[in-house]
């Protein structure tokens, strides 16, 4: 008997099988999640549909960061852009259809993203993050000054958003906010998927690895990273509107440098490079913030700071990555 | 057969007893973060209130329910009130330290049926986004125009402001200049600094070269202030005879023991010192110490929790406990009582609260303690900012 | 021409405070390659011990200084062994979430321990006042703390590169592997010089508590400007950190001075304009 190994393609679309399964099982848990949310936290819907737009910032974090290698504390500049744009062209210009709105919103965002890109690809480490902060505060800055437009540090309010698809009002209950959250958490999650599955995807994860060889092989780096900057922006921009639509009203704290660090936080801490993980980490965060500044605010920062020590000394690869490699080991040493 | 008699016995009685319902009152403010003192603040006024009046309207029990928000981000603001309105189910909404928070919940109110009691927020435009907001506490308008009368008669005709570039500075300025030039003043330079400013040497320098005879200042109280008024004194500011007037955000009572002998002279004006003498102000401070733990840590937002409680009272009281926010708000209108501060009363028109504005100094009392000592008073000022 | 120097004057004192609170932060990202987060958070302490001692214990300014320098290093020792010994060449995502999970809970502590007021560092009187230069004058604790920033540049260069320490330091900065092959004892080595880092944050908190006040949330208020001095100067360069802490206080000062309102933006478009002519800073070491 001879040892023959499977063919090239048995094993190419085994794994993409793989890859799909843990996709429809990722679309199945979000689904389930949903549900219990809306389950145990009828009274609470704005929380979660905040949860939900915290969340596209953080998976759009996660394509730059986790696949493209690009450290960044100033990404919350692309959700304030896309939230601003959709709540200028609501206030300033009547566009006030939800879907229209959220258009807006995907422009702003993907202008950001093309500006920052711009900036911050041009270094790297050290740096490239401090680009990106100082990218951040010139955002803040410039949105605090251009205050006939954005409301300044008094925030963009007034905006009346029309009902959803003309049937279904955005209320004091939030169901219409909360259902629609979910739907472009659901529409981003499975197109992003694809996105880094495809021969795009493959290529920003081989720049993240080796940048010179992929330049050696004829591919530009630059320009894949810009490319996925510009679609990162594109979903930040989607969160952002999605934060204004629900609210009603934008303020300056959307482009700030804290919420920036804190998306960082919540991406490391559920695990970067898997998509999953953003999701994992935001929906932790966001719930456990919640629930400690509701039972004993003046101790938040220390017990936050003992969280994060707890991640990086025993779950480094975050929540979602320490249990996946768990999970993967368990089912290699099975004989 | 019997059961179903006790059963009915038993609905009858339960529908006989008075109905003793708890009345939620829920607060909005920062409890942790940079800002906790002032939330700290929020909460001293409010157990003041409720140990020197009882925790009781009539057969009502007043519940209070708090939610931080560490900083101004209306979003968390709004999603918080809506928590407090739909899942908790309180009747008023009250707190509000920074503007944005407050503007973000006004929309609610008409669905909620729930009316606001803002007692801090500052910006004028607030109550005018909805006819359910009543404000206990002040605007920035109305601490900056009456000193501008005051900066005149010391001989500071021409004067130099410099603010915080943000809302309520920009605020500050417009009412300290319209104030100013009604007066017969003339405004030689104005200056706006970034928030995150550090170093004001090369502000002092700017003040220097304008040939200004007085300056008047708006910064967010805590480090910027110290920053500020050492620069002042260093830079020879002090010395060369340029006088310093500013609001009392740059001068509050748990800033005072950092500033120290640097702060001495400087005049502000604002709505409530601690210092206050009336026997009012005497029951409130002690009880809102009792509250806080250290006596150093009281400043404003006290007061304006403590009213802000008041205007709630008095708002249960007229509705029975039952919730109806035109009927609450509706009471309290052009209602006066006599607060810690001094007298105040509830604008019919535009539900904020005419108050005395006080002219203080800062000044050093025989214990060594600093404290903000009031030497003239504008009675019954409204907001300047809401006049067109 | 007067008002020309007295912007200069104004910035050299500004850029020497971050100066001495930002050399120890070079220090540890430079040649130790950890991006220490936290160093804020050890000025913040050194502020912390000094008011303390100065105030409530009612020691004299030296020794507070002392004391707060020494007391800082006491309490870095055991973070050193415990946490940043397993960040050492960790990826530095991970780095930046640890540093930052100790700023959180130096600074939750500190909040608990000497509540959220102000803190003030009494000057002694020597050093109040102010010293006539002629054309203007400067308060004369900013002098001193033009005249810390020389000393610590010097005696810094001094004992990188004049002392057997410093060329240990160096060799292990290059190549820790071949160093310990060599016979250097590199952990000793990583230790001293997070002590000095640390030892010197918080010698510079102390120095600038007139400039940056000292409060719970110092170590996050000023942590972005500190970060933003070490990248432009480039990590581990001391003429590097120097010319960058000059030419930036400079850049914020004359822009302070000429349109405040837009102070910001010169600031963040002369770091983003010098980045990305110098990639790794003014004057990085070379690879």
């Amino acid at each position: 008997m001879a040892l023959t190994l499977p063919p090239e393609d048995a094993i190419a679309s085994s794994r993409r099988h793989r890859s799909v399964l843990r996709d429809f099982a990722g679309v199945a848990a979000i689904l389930v999640a949903a549900a219990i949310g809306y389950a145990l936290f009828p009274d609470n819907l704005a929380l979660l549909t905040r949860v939900l737009a915290i969340a596209l910032l953080v998976l759009s974090l996660d394509l730059v960061t986790g696949y493209c290698g690009v450290a960044t504390l100033g990404h919350a500049a692309l959700f304030g852009a896309g939230a601003y744009a959709a709540g200028i062209a609501a206030v300033h210009d009547n566009v006030t259809d939800p879907i229209a709105m959220i258009g807006c919103g995907i422009v702003g965002g993907a202008l950001a993203g093309l500006v920052c890109g711009a900036v911050i690809l041009r270094a790297h480490g050290l740096p490239q993050l401090v680009l990106s902060i100082a990218l951040i505060y010139l955002f803040h800055e410039f949105a605090n000054k251009a205050s006939d437009w954005t409301g300044g540090s008094d925030g963009l309010s007034g905006m009346t958003v029309d009902p959803l698809f003309g049937l279904f009002e955005f209320d004091l209950y939030g169901h219409t906010a909360y259902f629609l959250g979910v739907a472009l958490v659901l529409i981003v999650f499975v197109l992003l998927r694809l996105l880094v599955r495809s021969p795009f995807g493959m290529l920003c994860r081989g720049i993240k690895e080796d940048p010179l060889r992929i330049r050696a092989m004829g591919a530009s780096p630059k320009a894949a990273l810009m490319k996925m900057y510009v679609v990162s922006g594109a979903v930040a921009g989607i969160g952002g509107a999605l934060n204004a639509l629900s609210t009603q009203v934008v303020g300056l704290d959307s482009l700030s440098f804290t919420q920036s660090a804190e998306a960082l936080v919540m991406l490391v801490l559920g695990g970067t490079g898997s998509l999953f993980g953003a999701l994992t980490g935001t929906v932790i965060f966001m719930l456990f913030e919640d629930y400690v500044s509701a039972a004993n605010p003046f101790h938040w920062l220390t017990i936050l700071g003992l969280l994060l020590l707890a991640v990086v000394l025993f779950a480094p690869k975050g929540i979602y990555g320490t249990a996946a490699a768990y999970i993967v080991r368990r089912r290699e040493a099975r004989p | 057969m019997k059961r179903m008699l006790a059963v009915a016995v038993a609905a009858l009685m339960m529908g006989g007893i008075a109905h003793a319902e708890t009345v939620k009152v829920g607060v909005i403010g920062p409890f942790s973060g940079p800002f906790a003192l002032q939330g700290k603040n929020f909460k001293a006024g409010i157990d003041a209130y409720m140990a020197l009046n009882g925790n009781k309207v009539g057969d009502n029990t007043v519940e209070v329910i708090y939610r931080d928000v560490p900083q101004a981000d209306p979003a968390q603001s709004k999603s918080l009130a809506q928590e407090l309105v739909v899942k908790e189910g309180v009747q008023y909404l009250a707190g509000f330290y920074f503007t944005p928070d407050a503007m973000a919940v006004t929309p609610l109110l008409k669905q909620a049926n729930v009316p606001m009691v803002v007692m801090n927020a500052a910006t004028s435009a607030i109550v005018t986004k909805s006819p359910y907001v009543v404000r206990t506490s002040f605007t920035t308008a109305q601490n900056s125009a009456p000193i501008a009368e005051v900066a005149v008669a010391r001989g500071a005709k021409k004067v130099i402001t410099v603010v915080s570039d943000y809302g309520p500075g920009v605020d500050s300025e417009t009412a300290f200049q319209k104030a100013f030039k009604a007066a017969g003043g003339e405004i030689v330079d104005s200056i706006r600094m970034p928030l995150a400013t550090n170093d004001f040497s090369p502000i002092m320098q700017r003040i220097k070269d304008s040939g200004a005879e007085g300056l008047f200042a708006f910064l967010p109280s805590g480090p910027p202030t110290l920053g500020f008024v050492k620069a002042y004194n260093e830079n020879g500011l002090k010395a060369a005879g340029i006088q310093f007037f500013g609001t009392g955000d740059l001068a509050q009572e748990s800033d005072l023991p950092a500033l120290g002998d640097a702060a001495l002279g400087i005049l502000t004006t604002f709505h409530y010192a601690v210092s206050h003498d009336s026997p009012e102000n005497k029951a409130f401070v002690a009880a809102a110490e009792k509250s806080l733990g250290d006596p150093k840590e009281m400043t404003f937002p006290a007061v304006g929790a403590y009213d802000g409680m008041h205007v709630i009272y008095k708002m249960i009281e007229a509705t029975g406990g039952k919730k109806d926010a035109q009927k609450a708000v509706d009471a309290v209108k052009g209602m006066s009582w006599m607060s810690p501060r001094g007298p105040v009363t509830i604008d019919p028109e535009t539900r904020h609260v005419i108050e005395n504005i006080y002219l203080r100094e800062i000044a050093k009392a025989a214990d060594g303690t600093y404290y903000n000592k009031e030497i003239q008073t504008f009675e019954k000022q409204g907001d300047p900012g809401l006049e067109k | 021409m007067q008002t020309i120097l007295s912007i200069a004057v104004d910035a050299l004192a500004y850029g020497m405070v971050l100066f001495v609170i930002s050399i120890g932060l070079s220090v540890t990202m430079g040649l130790m390659r950890v991006i220490n987060l936290a160093h804020g958070a050890f000025a913040m302490i050194g502020g912390y011990i000094a008011s303390y001692a100065a105030r409530d214990l009612g020691f004299g300014y030296a020794a507070a200084v002392l004391l707060a320098v020494v007391g800082t290093v006491v309490i870095a020792i055991p973070l050193e062994r415990l946490l940043y010994r397993r960040i050492y060449g960790a990826p530095e995502l991970t780095q930046v979430l640890m540093t930052i999970g100790i700023t959180f809970c130096i600074i939750g502590i500190a909040n608990y321990v000497f509540g959220p007021t102000l803190k003030t560092i009494p000057l002694p009187q020597a050093l109040q006042g102010s010293v006539d230069l002629g054309f203007r004058t400067i308060a004369t604790h900013r002098a001193f703390a033009i005249l810390c920033g020389l000393v610590v540049a010097l005696g810094l260069w001094f004992v990188i590169e004049r002392t057997a320490f410093g060329v240990k330091l160096r060799a292990s900065v290059d190549n820790s592997a071949m160093a310990a092959a060599l016979g250097v004892r590199t952990e000793i080595v990583y230790a001293v010089s997070f002590a000095v880092a640390v030892g010197l944050a918080a010698f510079g908190g102390v120095v600038g508590a007139e400039l940056l006040p000292v409060e719970p949330y110092y170590a996050l208020r000023y942590m972005v400007t500190f970060l933003v001095v070490v990248s432009v100067g480039g990590a581990g360069s001391i003429p590097g950190a120097l010319i960058a802490c000059l030419t930036l206080g400079g850049i914020d000062t004359a822009g302070r001075y000429l349109m405040p309102e837009y102070g910001e933006f010169f600031f963040y478009l002369a770091v983003i304009a010098i980045i990305c002519v110098f990639p790794r800073g003014l004057a990085a070491r070379a690879k």
